[in-house]
């Protein structure tokens, strides 16, 4: 069973989708096109925080401002290279154990969302350690507002999606969703995904811009 | 025509997405029904547009004489702040998109609910508790820097501006969730056979303005979170004096503010362009035109924030591009207006009520538009900003455009929403009080910005005294004439003779059912054949359930089961 199930190709993974029953197609057609417009408008809250900082950065003649230590703040930028790559690599295996569910791999989709919801809370934990060590505040800088509230707001969303990953995790062990019927964990992936791409915005803005 | 009677019958009542409830909480509380909901918004809506219009009321006393006196100055900023935040956010947005879109739009597409019915409902209880903040900020201290609240002002200002915020972000989130909700419904579950170019024109209205709350809002709830921080934890984002920029608010605020006065006219625009060819009995004029230039108007509104900020000092070589983009956006609402004006040509007019308002609404937003013309060329920009022509503007687009569309709804949709007619007599009355103080209001107040008179001023210098007294003792009338409608309204629902299903003889789908509509909408989901503006032709739904005409609020036994027939 679990060989043959291994071996299913992805047309019989598309056939399965597209066969399952009309009711339910509608209804996962209607969430999945609400759950995308949640996800642009999400977009569009980070993306005023990404122009707020963007303006702010460039309505002064010297940027980064100086601390109140009197120095230029500098990020450690190998560190937050280390982290991201602990959330790129989340999405991968969220990849992976969406693909393990559509080809009837249980077993497989299990070890991946373990491993996802294990590199989530590792990053979580990086950025924790992180904001403890950056050289600037929350209050002390426009620098130092920018980076925490937008860095913040993606820590949060990381923290609602492990969150999220753990109860579609738990869902999916009693049962909720079968092989064609899996909209919750779709709507999961394309979260998760969505926390890793707003990531390489804000790894690019602050770490090497 | 063969596909879409393919999908008749495959629904009855029973597959209703959410069963009906039967507990008083269930139907009038908590209830899932569009329906519902949308007569709560418009309850809720037109309780704070009379406390909104009270704080009104109050300027215009206070500015009876040069030296006021009537509040103390820091009261009086208070209430012009809290009278615009209470128009814009808890009466025109809630009533146009909570209201008319929630009780309207899922009948005219033929859909028995919107997609999310929970969301709905949360949107919904959203709102009220925000209007409670919103006003309770006169305990603490109201916001006193205009419904703008401009750094760095609104950054020091009294307590009650946090409060502002919080409102202003609960209901940004309300009219987000209502926006995605509402495209999601007009995509996916119109009735079959209704293409996008059979939609009424005012879904497609509600479909532009759903685009904008969802995009548009979330920049405010943005910026609103900056000041909130800044404000409550001192984080720098607007303080000039910490690295921060006001100029920023003026941006984030703007790219929000501006697309929301559309938010606040495109379902205007949606209800005179149903309520012109019912009362003109004649074909709509450009169908597609109007439709696709509401689109138009949703993705220019994004492009136009900055000439709000003429004067703030931002880079002049943006002054061109945003002056141009401006009056460009006038082309589409032009098209929209000549379109209307098309549609009346040579129709048997009928001056209900709703027609008057509708025909009012094109006279004085057009001036309004005309006067936004002016403001949208620099020069004459430089010249009037900060005066009382703004707020002439602003009311004639608002007031005259907004507030004279929901009267024209409200008159239109009432036996609809109620089961039972109005006073036409009465509404008559109404309108023509409205239209003569409206104009004896806001007219003068053009005269008094280019004489110099600056906005917001407690006081002012005794030369503007004679035009000040004219608005003054107009907007009293104008406040009284508003007696007679909620008069009118109370009078048809003690004692208002019932409604028939369809008493104009218009033909979107919400008229062919009883009214007020079953619980479920449509026994049998129609299919439609035509956009339903061909007065003249027969109705180009196939599969109604006739019996979805009769008045079910007769002998209905509790718990929804249709009445039994009496058997021997």
């Amino acid at each position: 069973m679990a060989v043959s199930a291994l071996n299913a190709s992805h047309e019989a993974v598309h056939a399965r989708y597209e066969s399952v029953d009309p009711l339910y197609r509608e209804v996962r057609d209607i969430r999945l096109l609400g759950f995308v417009l949640f996800l642009i408008s999400d977009v569009v809250l980070f993306s005023m925080f990404i122009f707020a900082y963007l303006y702010l950065r460039n309505s002064v003649p010297n940027w980064p401002p100086i601390t109140t230590a009197g120095q230029l703040p500098r990020f450690d930028v190998a560190f937050a290279c280390i982290n991201s790559c602990v959330l790129f690599g989340s999405g991968a295996t969220m990849h992976a154990a969406m693909e393990s569910w559509k080809h009837l791999n249980k077993p497989a989709f299990n070890l991946w969302m373990l491993a996802t919801i294990v590199l989530g809370i590792g990053f979580l934990s990086g950025q924790a350690y992180e904001y403890q060590h950056v050289p600037v505040t929350w209050t002390g800088s426009t620098m130092g507002a920018s980076f925490f509230t937008l860095t913040g707001m993606h820590g949060f969303h990381v923290f609602i999606g492990v969150i999220y990953l753990i109860t579609l995790y738990i869902q999916a062990n009693r049962g909720v969703y079968t092989g064609s019927k899996y909209f919750g964990l779709t709507a999961g992936t394309l979260y998760w995904h969505f926390v890793d791409v707003i990531w390489v915005a804000l790894f690019y803005l602050f770490y090497l811009m | 025509m063969a596909v879409a009677a393919a999908h008749l019958g495959q629904v009855d009542q029973h597959d209703h997405i959410h069963p009906e409830p039967t507990s008083f909480i269930g139907k009038y509380i908590f209830s899932l029904d569009a329906k519902v909901i949308g007569i709560q918004y418009m309850i809720t809506g037109l309780l704070f547009f009379i406390i909104s219009g009270l704080l009104a009321e109050v300027v215009r006393i206070q500015l009876l004489r040069p030296e006021g006196g009537f509040v103390s100055n820091d009261t009086y900023n208070g209430v012009y702040s809290l009278h615009a935040s209470g128009m814009i956010w808890m009466t025109i947005i809630p009533l146009m998109t909570g209201g008319f879109g929630n009780f309207v739009m899922p009948l005219m597409i033929g859909a028995r609910d919107v997609a999310f019915p929970w969301l709905n409902l949360i949107s919904f209880w959203i709102f009220p508790p925000a209007g409670v903040i919103l006003f309770s900020s006169f305990l603490v201290g109201a916001p006193d820097a205009g419904w703008t609240e401009y750094p760095p002002v609104s950054v020091q200002g009294p307590p009650g501006t946090s409060l502002w915020c919080v409102a202003i972000f609960l209901i940004g989130i309300s009219s987000t969730m209502t926006g995605l909700n509402f495209m999601v419904t007009i995509m996916k579950m119109r009735a079959p056979g209704m293409t996008f170019t059979r939609m009424p024109l005012f879904v497609w209205a509600q479909l532009a303005t759903a685009l904008l709350n969802m995009v548009a809002t979330v920049a405010l709830s943005a910026a609103l979170a900056a000041l909130f921080i800044e404000r409550t934890f001192g984080v720098p984002f607007y303080d000039p004096g910490r690295g921060g920029s006001p100029i920023l608010w003026q941006h984030m605020f703007w790219f929000y503010s501006h697309p929301a006065v559309y938010i606040m006219i495109l379902p205007a625009f949606g209800f005179i362009s149903e309520i012109f060819p019912t009362f003109a009995r004649k074909p709509i004029f450009g169908y597609k035109m109007i439709a696709f230039s509401s689109i138009a108007i949703a993705l220019l509104g994004f492009m136009v924030w900055a000439h709000h900020m003429f004067t703030s000092g931002m880079a002049p070589w943006l002054q061109l591009p945003f002056m141009i983009l401006t009056m460009v956006i006038s082309v589409p609402t032009g098209i929209k207006i000549f379109s209307w004006l098309a549609t009346l040509w040579g129709g048997k007019i009928e001056f209900h009520p709703a027609m008057l308002f509708a025909l009012g609404f094109v006279v004085v937003f057009t001036f309004g538009g005309i006067t936004g013309i002016f403001l949208s060329a620099v020069p004459v920009d430089l010249h009037l900003h900060g005066t009382y022509f703004i707020p002439a503007h602003i009311h004639y687009v608002l007031f005259g455009g907004s507030i004279f569309g929901l009267f024209a709804a409200i008159y239109y949709w009432w036996p609809k929403i109620t089961g039972r007619l109005m006073d036409e007599r009465l509404g008559v009355w109404h309108f023509w009080s409205t239209f003569v103080s409206f104009n004896a209001t806001f007219l003068p107040m053009h005269f008094l910005g280019i004489m110099g008179m600056p906005r917001r001023v407690a006081q002012y210098r005794p030369e503007f005294q004679f035009w000040n007294d004219v608005c003054s003792i107009a907007s009293f009338v104008l406040a009284a004439s508003t007696l007679i409608f909620l008069y009118a309204m109370f009078s048809s629902l003690t004692r208002g003779k019932k409604a028939p299903p369809n008493p104009w003889n218009a033909r979107t789908l919400e008229w062919q059912i009883s009214s007020p509509p079953p619980y479920y909408n449509f026994k049998t989901i129609p299919a439609v054949l035509k956009n339903p503006y061909d007065f003249g032709e027969p109705l180009p739904y196939l599969g109604l359930d006739p019996s979805d005409k009769e008045d079910h609020r007769q002998a209905k036994p509790p718990g929804g089961a249709p009445p039994e027939p009496a058997h021997a």
